[in-house]
C-alpha cells in the first residue's frame, strides 16, 4: 500500500522501531492481592508467542509472587504486543525528523535528567548503545540504570513512531492530492521535530552557544534513602 | 597546530599535540579521504543535517575540546551537549576520532572500562578504592600503535625522545609510561583490601564497615560509634558499606565441606536458591549461585539436578561422593565402625551378604586389619560403578572364584537363590542412591533389608568369611575392569570412526582434484578443436590466396 504521492519526501515504510534492533517496549504494571509489580523491559516481537509464558511463570517464580500473577503478566504483555503488531503492517512516514528526546527517569537510588536529540530516520541507531555509553562516562555503577535509560529512549521512539503512523493514515484520508499530501506531511511532521532547515543552514554553526550547554547537559544525582522513599510515596498518590 | 610525528632535534615552538603516525593524513582545512569513507552519511547528500560542512564543525570542535586538556579523557557525554545533531550519528563521529588517535590518544586509561567492571572485584566499593592501577596488569603488553606488535619500552623522561621513535612524546604534554606493575603491586591492594582491617583500631571488620568517601580508609563499626574516625575526618564523610552481602572476603572462600553441601542441596533442591542457600550455613544466595557457575560442572548439575537418570552427572556425583566417602573415611578413627563401614560398602555391591553376629565380627577385626586399606579402596572403586555392572562382575568374580577350588563352588551353588536375592536387594537400594550422598543411615537401611532376607534363610551362612572378603575383593576389581574395558572399548569405537573420517576427507579431496583435472582437459579439448579450426582456416586462406596468384598469371611464380 504505497502512496505514489509522496515522492519527494521519503516514500513510506513499513513500520517498525526505528532503532538496529527491532524490540518492543513492555512497560508492566499490576497490582493483585496488595502487590504491586512493576517492571520494563524491551521485548523481540519475532519471539514466539509461548515464550510469554514461560516468561511470565519464572518471572513469578523468581519474584515469588503469587500465582494469580501468571495470567495477568501474560496478558498484559501479550495485548501490548499485539498492539505492535497491529501498527506493522501499516506505512509510516519517516521524513527526516530529529526529535528531541528527554529522560526524566528514576532507578534505585539514581536520578537521571537528560536532554538530547535523535534521528528518527536513523535505522541504524541504538538505544542499548546509548545507554553503555551514557552510564560508562558518567560513571554509573548500578547495573540496571543503563536498561531503564534505553527503555526510556525506546518507549519515546514508540510513541513518535506511533504518531507518525497516525498522521500517514490521516493523509491518505484527507486526499488533498499531491501538493496537498506535501504540505499535509510537513505540518504533520510533529510539532516535536526541530526545523531542520533552520538549524542546518549554511551560515549557522552546530555548535551551540554556550549558555545552551546546560539545556543539553545530563544531570545523574544519586539520593538518599529518605528521598527514595519520598519520591516513590508521591509516585504511588499520583497513579492511584 | 600539531605535528603528527616527533622529530626530536627541532625546538618546540608551539604546542605540541600526539597523534599515532597512521593518522597523518589529518588536516585541519581539509577532509581526508579516510573520513569522507568512513562516515559516508556526510557526503552523500542524503539529507540537509549531515553536509560536509557540518561534519568538518563537529570533528573541529571535538578535537579542540580534547586538547584543551589532553591528559584527561574526553567523554563523548561532554561533547554532545554542545553540539547539534542526532547523538547517535555524534557518538559515530567521535568513536571515528577515538579509533584513529585524533583525541584521547594521550589521555590515561579508564580505571573502570566495562571489561574491568566483570572482573571478580564483586564489591563495588572495592573498585572505588583500586581505582587506576599503575601501569599495565601482568600479561599485558603495551603496544605503541593498536595493531603493531611492537611493545613500547618506557621512555626516559618527557623531554627528550623516547626508546622507539614511534612513541612521540612532547614537551609538556607528553605520555610518560610508568613502569610495568608486578602482581603484587597491582593486586596487592586487592589482597589486603579483602580483609578489610579498620584504619583505627586495626582490627577486622567483618559485618560491616564505614568508609571514608573522600579516600580509601575504612574504619570498623565499632570505631564508628566511638567516634574515631581517625585525624581530619568528620562523621558526614563517612558511608556505610554491608560486607555480609557482596563483600569479597565471605565469598572467596570455600572449603571442601561447603562445596560438597552446595552440591548436595542442589541436587536435592534444583532451583530453589533459597533453600539451597540455607542448607549452605555460611553462604549467601548469590555466593552460590556463583560458586557453582565456576565449578566446572557446575552447569550441569543445574540442568540435571531433577533427572535422578543421566549418566554423566551420575557419575561425576558418586565420583565426588567417592572422594567424599573416602575423605568422611579418613576422618573415621575408630576401628570397629572402619569395619563397620567396609563391610557395609561392599555388602551393597551385590555380594553374597550376610549378617555375622557382631561378637564374631570383633574377633575377626585384627585379621582384616591388614587388608583394611585394600578393602577401602576395593569399596571405594565400586561405589563408582553402576550397579549392574557391579551385578555381573559379582558373578563373573564367583566364577573366577570357583575355578579355583571346587569347594567353594559347592558352597557358592548352595547359595546360589540367595545370590540372586541378596544382588537384587542390594541393587533397588543403590539405584537412587547413586544421585544421593552416601549416609551412615543409608546403610543402616540397607541394613535391614539385608537382616530381613538374611533372617529369611540363615541356614545358609556357613559359607566362611574369608571366601567373603576376597569375593568382595575379586567383585569390586572385576568390576573396575569391566568399567575400563567399556571405556577402552569406547576408545576404540572412537579411533575408527576418526579414521573413518579421515579416509573420507581424503577421498573428497582426491575427488575433487579429479573433477579439477577433468575440466582442465574438457578445456584443453575445446582449445585444441579451436586451434584445428583456426589451422583449416588459414590453410583455406592459402589456398585462396594461391588460387587468386595462379589466376593472374603463372609468371609471378616462375620469376
Amino acid at each position: 500500500m504505497k502512496l505514489p504521492a509522496t515522492s519527494s519526501s521519503k516514500a513510506p515504510v513499513k513500520f517498525r522501531m526505528p532503532t538496529a534492533d527491532n524490540l518492543v517496549p513492555i512497560r508492566l504494571d499490576i497490582e493483585t492481592e496488595g502487590q504491586r509489580y512493576k517492571d520494563a523491559f524491551t521485548w523481540n516481537p519475532s519471539d514466539p508467542d509461548s515464550e510469554v509464558v514461560v516468561f511470565a511463570k519464572r518471572t513469578v517464580r523468581d519474584l515469588k509472587l503469587p500465582p494469580q500473577f501468571i495470567t495477568q503478566i501474560a496478558q498484559s504483555i501479550q495485548t501490548q504486543l499485539t498492539e505492535f503488531r497491529s501498527y506493522e503492517g501499516q506505512d509510516m512516514y519517516t521524513a527526516e525528523k530529529i526529535v528531541p528526546i528527554k529522560l526524566d527517569l528514576r532507578v534505585n537510588h539514581t536520578l537521571i535528567k537528560d536532554h538530547f536529540l535523535w534521528d528518527l530516520n536513523n535505522y541504524e541507531s541504538d538505544p542499548e548503545e546509548f545507554a553503555r555509553t551514557f552510564c560508562n562516562d558518567m560513571g554509573i555503577e548500578d547495573p540496571e540504570v543503563g536498561p531503564a535509560v534505553a527503555f526510556a529512549i525506546r518507549e519515546q521512539l514508540y510513541e513518535i513512531a506511533i504518531q507518525s503512523v497516525a498522521s500517514a493514515r490521516e493523509i491518505k484520508i484527507s486526499k488533498k492530492g499531491r501538493r496537498g499530501a506535501e504540505h499535509a506531511i510537513s505540518s504533520k511532521g510533529g510539532g516535536n521535530a526541530l526545523d531542520l532547515m533552520k538549524l542546518f543552514r549554511y551560515n549557522s554553526s552546530v555548535v551551540r552557544k554556550r549558555k545552551e550547554w546546560y539545556v543539553y547537559e545530563p544531570i545523574v544525582d544519586i539520593l538518599s534513602n529518605e528521598e527514595v522513599d519520598a519520591l516513590e510515596a508521591r509516585e504511588d498518590r499520583n497513579t492511584r | 597546530m600539531e605535528m603528527p610525528q616527533y622529530d626530536p632535534n627541532t625546538k618546540p615552538e608551539f604546542e605540541l599535540y600526539t597523534i599515532p603516525s597512521h593518522s597523518s593524513w589529518f588536516r585541519w582545512d581539509d577532509i581526508h579521504e579516510t573520513e569522507r569513507t568512513a562516515l559516508k552519511e556526510f557526503f552523500d547528500g542524503s539529507s540537509i543535517s549531515r553536509t560536509p560542512k557540518i561534519y568538518k564543525e563537529y570533528r573541529d570542535f571535538m578535537i579542540n575540546k580534547y586538547r584543551e586538556e589532553p591528559s584527561r579523557r574526553l567523554t563523548f557525554t561532554q561533547v554532545r551537549k554542545s553540539l547539534v545533531g542526532d547523538v547517535s550519528l555524534l557518538h559515530k563521529v567521535f568513536r571515528f576520532l577515538d579509533e584513529w588517535g585524533l583525541i584521547n590518544f594521550g589521555a590515561v586509561s579508564r580505571g573502570d572500562d566495562s571489561d574491568n567492571r566483570d572482573s571478580s572485584l564483586g564489591d563495588t566499593e572495592l573498585k572505588n578504592q583500586v581505582k587506576i592501577e599503575e601501569g599495565a596488569p601482568n600479561g599485558v603488553r603495551v603496544v605503541a600503535l593498536p595493531n603493531s606488535l611492537k611493545p613500547i619500552s618506557v621512555p626516559n623522561s618527557g623531554a627528550d625522545g623516547s626508546g622507539n621513535g614511534k612513541v612521540a612524546v612532547a614537551g609538556e604534554t607528553g605520555v610518560k609510561l610508568p613502569p610495568l606493575a608486578s602482581y603484587s603491586d597491582v593486586f596487592g591492594d586487592l589482597v589486603k583490601l579483602k580483609g578489610f582491617k579498620c584504619g583505627s583500631c586495626g582490627e577486622q571488620c567483618n559485618s560491616g564497615c564505614y568508609e571514608y568517601s573522600k579516600g580509601s580508609f575504612v574504619i570498623c563499626e565499632k570505631c564508628f560509634k566511638n567516634g574515631n574516625y581517625g585525624e581530619d575526618k568528620s562523621k558526614d564523610d563517612f558511608r556505610f558499606s554491608d560486607l555480609g552481602g557482596n563483600s569479597l572476603t565471605h565469598g572467596a572462600t570455600w572449603t571442601e565441606a561447603e562445596t560438597l553441601l552446595l552440591l548436595e542441596s542442589v541436587m536435592r533442591h534444583g532451583d530453589n536458591w533459597e533453600l539451597v542457600a540455607q542448607n549452605v550455613p555460611t553462604k549467601s544466595k548469590l555466593d552460590c549461585i556463583s560458586k557453582l557457575i565456576e565449578l566446572p560442572f557446575g552447569e550441569f548439575m543445574m540442568g540435571s539436578a531433577h533427572e535422578m537418570n543421566s549418566c554423566p552427572t551420575g557419575s561425576l556425583n558418586s565420583l565426588k561422593e567417592g572422594q567424599s566417602a573416602s575423605s568422611e573415611n579418613q576422618n573415621d578413627v575408630k576401628m570397629e565402625d572402619q569395619v563397620h563401614d567396609q563391610m557395609n560398602e561392599s555388602k551393597q555391591n551385590g555380594d553374597a551378604a550376610t549378617e555375622e553376629p557382631p561378637a564374631k565380627r570383633k574377633r575377626i577385626a585384627p585379621l582384616s586389619d591388614g587388608g583394611s586399606t585394600l578393602i577401602k579402596q576395593v569399596a571405594h572403586i565400586s561405589t563408582m560403578v553402576g550397579p549392574h555392572v557391579t551385578a555381573a562382575a559379582a558373578e563373573a568374580a564367583v566364577a573366577a572364584l570357583c575355578n579355583e577350588s571346587s569347594c567353594p563352588r559347592e558352597i557358592f551353588d548352595g547359595d546360589e537363590d540367595y545370590l540372586a536375592n541378596g544382588l537384587s536387594s542390594p541393587t533397588m537400594v543403590s539405584d537412587p542412591e547413586r544421585a544421593l550422598q552416601v549416609d551412615a543411615s543409608k546403610m543402616e537401611e540397607n541394613q535391614s533389608d539385608l537382616t530381613e532376607t538374611q533372617d529369611a534363610s540363615s541356614e545358609k551362612n556357613d559359607v566362611p568369611l574369608n571366601l567373603r572378603i576376597r569375593t568382595a575383593t575379586a567383585t569390586a576389581l572385576g568390576a573396575a575392569a569391566a568399567n575400563a574395558k567399556l571405556l577402552a572399548d569406547q576408545e576404540d569405537r572412537e579411533i575408527e570412526h576418526l579414521v573413518a573420517i579421515i579416509i573420507e576427507t581424503q577421498m573428497k579431496k582426491l575427488h575433487s582434484k579429479i573433477n579439477y583435472f577433468d575440466d582442465l582437459e574438457l578445456i584443453m579439448e575445446k582449445e585444441y578443436n579451436e586451434m584445428m579450426q583456426l589451422k583449416e582456416c588459414l590453410v583455406e586462406e592459402r589456398i585462396d590466396v594461391l588460387e587468386r596468384a595462379l589466376k593472374t598469371g603463372v609468371s609471378k611464380w616462375r620469376s
